[in-house]
């Protein structure tokens, strides 16, 4: 029987989601940074 | 390749074999060959994940696709971490409460024996066909590069996964990815690395980052939209969500590592990982690339990649007028790119882009269909002894770790879901073991089969990748009937499923859409039909 265990982290698996639903939105928001500074020419 | 890259490779490739037999020393038992008893580790499986999705091929063509398109192509995995996310909810605890062994044996609990056995079928024939194709590609690049016959690249990679797949099961395969991901991850930054120190003395990596930006390479980010492109941010996003749901959450090459999980929380840090990791590691590849670029701006790269396509040109009369035009090209490009060393004038940018430009439909006139050897014949003629060796080595481990890992499935759903569930119901633990190593070997054997048929069937690996991306749509569309809907039945999910796939197909025929989006209109055929059906069909009580 599987039990349901808290994440080792965060305390709750909604927070670990949403940390990295946050995490994904940052480096998405770096790599458009990235494409606009260096296509600026 | 020196003798020490040979040492290097030949040691990579003997330590990940020993090392992944030792691990899975202990595998008498179906539950262990198979499911490694449920005691892996959330890092063993979030390496094997990652290293059965890298195979070689996209290794040796995400570096070429941003040498020639930029890195645009790193879109395509942004919808990942959402789909991790959404299976890490549903799927894992669901699979994992089921106690199954395969994603397909969750479908009979939730419908009926004949809808697992479709889905199991649909996969036995696309991953059967994939799992040749994924020996004989790399195969043909290696040949060239390491002048060896394909035949023996491919038996040699064949026969090393079949050493530990069938000896050593799923624990094996877990054990042996986890080594094979850390010397792709060598591979990677030594590559990237090696590729900036390469470029000339005056060269800074904000200059190296300008001319790549101006040749128009440094693109991870297009915000435009257009239905016939796959490489956009919208695209990325919810495509690249919807095939990361169906590639992770339904097919058994992926759903086997993390069903070997010791609890759910193992599981889904695994899958939580690659959210994490999938994204930078996709961005150092193509970054790699951009460097590889610009590396050749200052050293004249060959017009041709693939040296018996170069070779075979040379003996053309046209030869003389293209070599002459390429060569001036790149002198263009090359003078403009040292005036922007020197000066540090935007203004120079212009000319090399432009320069870049000409030299491009110079290339193009070629005509060659060279883009799998940009990266291998940067490697093999300019990085230093040992590192080749590295890179090689990572090479083969991508290619064996993604196909051990669909060898190891295959043998799976054709022992759970086909050969017990349909065959021989009640045999015992000892009789499925054996049954389960056999096919094994039976896959291996013939994934080395078809790729040594490979030279003859360069046409169908086309129709192969592309016929792949017609069934992952409805099979996601099932898997999402049977998670989110318990009051569609048996018998609608089973339409749901064919009308799926035939919208697919009418997609693929009628329309210029995208491949990334089959995966959205099949998924959205299936739920939609299953659901309207539900109201007209008698259903019965979800059991799993």
């Amino acid at each position: 029987m599987m039990h349901e265990e808290p994440p080792p982290f965060l305390r709750t698996w909604k927070r670990v989601y949403a940390a990295v639903l946050l995490y994904l939105a940052v480096l998405i928001a770096l790599l458009a940074w990235f494409t606009f500074h260096w296509n600026r020419g | 390749m020196r003798t020490l890259d040979w040492f290097v490779l030949a040691f990579s490739l003997v330590f990940i074999v020993i090392y992944g037999l030792w691990r899975s020393r202990d595998s008498g038992s179906v539950d262990k060959y198979l499911l490694a008893g449920k005691t892996m580790p959330w890092y063993a499986m979030a390496l094997s994940i990652m290293a059965t999705q890298a195979s070689a091929i996209t290794f040796i063509s995400g570096t070429a696709q941003a040498y020639v398109d930029g890195m645009r192509f790193v879109q395509m995995y942004f919808g990942l971490p959402l789909a991790m996310i959404l299976l890490s909810a549903t799927a894992v605890p669901a699979f994992h409460r089921s106690g199954v062994y395969t994603a397909y044996e969750y479908l009979e609990r939730r419908f009926d024996a004949k809808t697992r056995t479709l889905v199991s079928i649909v996969f036995l024939l696309q991953r059967g066909l994939a799992c040749g194709v994924a020996l004989y590609a790399p195969a043909v690049v290696l040949t060239v590069i390491l002048g060896v016959p394909d035949r023996v690249t491919t038996l040699l990679m064949g026969g090393i996964v079949l050493l530990y797949t069938v000896a050593g099961g799923i624990q094996a395969v877990t054990w042996t990815d986890f080594q094979q991901m850390l010397i792709m991850f060598a591979g990677v930054f030594v590559s990237l690395i090696t590729a900036i120190l390469l470029l000339p003395g005056s060269t800074t990596l904000p200059d190296a980052l300008a001319l790549a930006g101006a040749a128009g390479r440094l693109n991870p980010v297009v915000l435009s939209f257009s239905w016939n492109d796959q490489f956009n941010l919208w695209t990325g996003l919810l495509g690249g969500m919807f095939l990361a749901l169906a590639y992770f959450g339904t097919d058994q090459s992926q759903v086997q590592r993390y069903l070997t999980g010791k609890s759910i929380a193992q599981s889904r840090l695994s899958l939580l990982f690659n959210a994490v990791a999938k994204l930078p590691m996709q961005f150092f590849i193509l970054l790699t690339g951009a460097m590889v670029f610009v590396f050749f701006s200052f050293e004249k790269p060959p017009m041709v990649f693939n040296p018996v396509e170069l070779e075979r040109m040379q003996s053309k009369p046209e030869y003389a007028a293209l070599a002459a035009r390429y060569d001036s090209a790149f002198a263009d490009r090359k003078a403009a790119a040292e005036r922007y060393l020197e000066t540090k004038d935007p203004a120079t940018l212009d000319e090399f882009r432009a320069a870049n430009l000409r030299l491009e439909a110079a290339r193009k006139a070629t005509g060659a269909n060279d883009t799998n050897y940009i990266f291998l014949s940067f490697v093999t003629r300019y990085l230093p002894v040992g590192v080749v060796g590295l890179i090689m080595a990572a090479i083969f481990a991508a290619a064996m770790s993604t196909i051990s890992a669909e060898v190891n499935s295959l043998a799976t759903v054709t022992v759970i879901d086909i050969y017990k569930r349909h065959l021989r119901k009640d045999a015992t633990d000892r009789h499925y073991l054996l049954a389960s190593r056999l096919f094994t070997a039976f896959w291996c054997a013939y994934a080395i089969g078809t790729a040594q048929f490979g030279s003859s069937l360069d046409s169908l690996i086309v129709a192969v990748n592309r016929l792949g991306s017609y069934f992952y749509g409805g099979m996601l569309g099932v898997f999402i009937l049977a998670f989110y809907f318990p009051r569609v039945g048996a018998t609608p999910a089973f339409v749901a499923v064919l009308l799926g796939e035939a919208a697919i197909f009418a997609a693929a025929q009628l329309t210029h859409v995208s491949f990334l989006w089959y995966n959205v209109i099949g998924a959205l055929v299936v739920v939609v039909s299953g659901v309207a059906m539900s109201f007209f069909a008698p259903s019965r009580p979800a059991a799993a």
